[in-house]
């Protein structure tokens, strides 16, 4: 079912900036629009990537371009890494295909005090203790049990329900995107299936790409914003990428099937089925929205669940509460949602729907919705890389708003299938060069490691190059692995 | 008795599962097979000890393919219940399944991979020279 590379109009418009003219493909009703530079572009052109981002400007409603991220590949339906805003009042549609399956899907940033001097000599009891405690890998339940009901006001309330039993303080919330909780998120349109499959799972880490990590500033890009941030050269920190586990999943895959009639229904031509939508303003559209905005609001709990457990292996391994070992969350931002925001669009003030599918939201200083501590210098954009080479803190700018919807990159992008990745290395081996490199890593799956492994992964740093230079995001600080739990 | 076999294929970021059949419910069949086989290590450690009914209503092959799929992940997420033998007879406005299997046991089964769901993308069943082909991609 490969099939050939992109071979269609790709014209480089300015030095990371590449457009697929409307006039590609019948349907497409604006341009398409890549952020990459030539070396990443050649990487991108190898799968369908490029096609889907042609099929997305077909939608209806979609605004200004269909955009892709650097960090782009081929996903389903959407790409990943891709970006459409629709206008409700130009019968613009919402899209389960452009939020993915792992609905808030996201990476939340934890900051400690300690150095990497301190931390080193107790790394090993570290990674063990951690990779016990948490819950990882798939078909893992998790310590923290809610009933039905519980787990329906978990998405109602999002992480403040489990502060409120203790599990954090309300300081957290100030540095959650959105507070924690998406207003209007309706528990009642989450079907019981996936309230179900998200009564166990709240507080655990899942498997694929999603991973805990304790990381160690390796270089600061921009001391005034790291400053801001309380970011310091070889501080530790720990970064979490997790998201809605099984009930996200499941809220999408019923949403899915909701939509099976909407294309008919609504008179819309679809050139992929996986592109399922349906109006903003239709029973399904809006039943879609009020299921999705519930299960990102338990997402943004899952993590919240992920980091207490995190304060608390802290705390045991270094013999001092999670507070004195200053574990202050730094930020939490999703990077697969759909969200309703106000954009200037040819000079009009409108309110649109942003998919953000593999991208990050990225607002610049001053917007309203960046945390008061941050609101001089921007937003925190949290940038997940692979287990070997970096992560990164970047911080919303200017351009994101003028180009992207206040979007950015969400991550480094598969370079290699999972069957590829497995079939170069051994997990084994895998776990013995990344020793080498001073990372240690444990995964609960046999095959983990080795299709998680650097190798499988574009390099983090390309991507980042390209939004930096874009000025969707800039660069602050960039973050080294020293301790990986994986599922 | 008619035989059918199966593969797990590469995509991405994600699997495929391809399978061949002499005949429609064999295919079925397979594919309940082949879906485990990308959950779990090695699916001969199941023992048949509890059997599920699943009944599919629809025409549309593809989608009631899909749906036999999106029941069995169902009954592994909610119930944790691993399957290791399957019966389909599929008709013309639906589906009836028998799954053969049991509880998840850590200590017995080791768990591959986490599918998140059956996707829509590619997903393809065909009669081509007597012979039946189905192919699903799953999202892990």
């Amino acid at each position: 079912m490969a099939k050939p590379e992109f071979t269609g109009p790709l014209e480089n418009i300015s030095s990371c900036c590449w457009r697929i003219p409307r006039s590609y493909k019948p349907g497409m009703r604006v341009d398409g629009l890549i952020f990459a530079n030539d070396k990443l572009i050649e990487t991108i052109r190898k799968d369908q990537a490029l096609d889907q981002v042609a099929n997305v400007a077909t939608l209806p409603g979609i605004q200004k371009a269909s955009l892709a991220m650097p960090d782009i590949h081929w996903g389903y339906g959407f790409c990943i890494g891709g970006v459409c805003a629709t206008d409700p009042a130009e019968g613009g549609v919402i899209s389960p295909g452009g939020v993915g399956y792992d609905i808030n899907c996201g990476v939340r940033m934890v900051k400690t005090n300690l150095f990497l001097e301190e931390v080193k000599p107790h790394i090993r009891e570290l990674v063990k203790a951690l990779f016990y405690t948490i819950p990882t890998g798939a078909g893992r339940t998790g310590r923290y049990k809610f009933d039905t009901t519980e787990t329906r006001r978990l998405m109602a309330e999002g992480p403040r329900f489990v502060i409120s039993r203790g599990l954090g303080v309300p300081r957290d919330l100030d540095h959650t995107e959105a507070h924690g909780c998406i207003p209007e998120g309706d528990p009642d349109e989450v079907s019981d299936h996936a309230v179900k499959r998200g009564s166990e799972q709240c507080g655990t880490l899942g498997s694929g790409n999603h991973f805990l990590e304790v990381q160690v500033v390796d270089a600061i890009f921009d001391a005034d914003v790291a400053n801001a941030f309380g970011l310091e050269l070889n501080q530790v920190c720990v970064m979490i990428h997790s998201g809605s586990r099984g009930l996200g999943y499941q809220v999408c895959d019923d949403a899915l099937a909701l939509f099976r009639g909407c294309p008919t229904k609504y008179g819309i031509e679809l050139p992929d089925r996986q592109l399922a939508c349906a109006p903003v303003e239709s029973p399904e559209g809006r039943k879609y929205i009020a299921a999705m905005r519930a299960a990102a609001n338990y997402g943004f709990c899952n993590r919240q669940l992920l980091m207490q457990q995190a304060r608390e292996v802290f705390a045991e391994v270094f013999g001092r509460s999670w507070e004195e070992l200053g574990m202050e969350l730094l930020y939490d931002v999703a990077h697969n949602i759909a969200k309703l925001e106000e954009h200037q669009i040819d000079g009009v003030t409108k309110r649109v729907w942003v998919h953000r599918k593999g991208a990050t939201r990225a607002f610049p200083a001053g917007h309203p919705e960046v945390p008061e501590a941050f609101r001089a210098v921007g937003q925190p954009v949290i940038i997940p890389g692979d287990m070997g080479r970096a992560s990164w803190v970047l911080v919303g700018s200017s351009g994101s708003m003028e180009k992207t919807f206040g979007s950015t990159c969400h991550g480094a992008g598969r370079a290699l299938s999972r069957t590829a990745a497995k079939q170069d290395t051994s997990s084994r081996k895998i776990e013995k060069e990344l020793e080498h490199r001073g990372v240690i890593a444990m995964a609960s799956s046999r095959f983990g490691l080795a299709e998680e492994q650097p190798k499988a992964y574009k390099n983090v740093d390309d991507v980042v190059d390209v939004v930096h230079q874009a000025n969707l995001s800039r660069k602050v600080a960039r973050m080294r692995p020293i301790g990986v739990i994986k599922g | 008795m008619i035989h059918g076999m199966y593969e797990l294929f590469e995509h991405t970021a994600d699997l495929g599962l391809r399978i061949r059949a002499a005949d429609l419910n064999t295919l079925f069949a397979e594919a309940g097979e082949c879906l485990f086989t990308a959950i779990l290590e090695d699916i001969t450690t199941v023992e048949p000890d509890v059997a599920i009914s699943i009944e599919v209503m629809g025409t549309d092959r593809e989608l009631l393919l899909f749906d036999w799929l999106r029941e069995l992940l169902l009954k592994f997420e909610e119930d944790h219940l691993v399957f290791r033998y399957f019966q389909v007879e599929v008709r013309e406005d639906g589906l009836t399944g028998t799954a053969w299997g049991e509880a998840v046991d850590p200590t017995r089964h080791q768990l591959a991979h986490e599918v998140k769901a059956i996707t829509y993308h590619g997903l393809r069943v065909e009669e081509m020279e007597g012979e039946w082909l189905a192919e699903v991609i799953v999202d892990i």
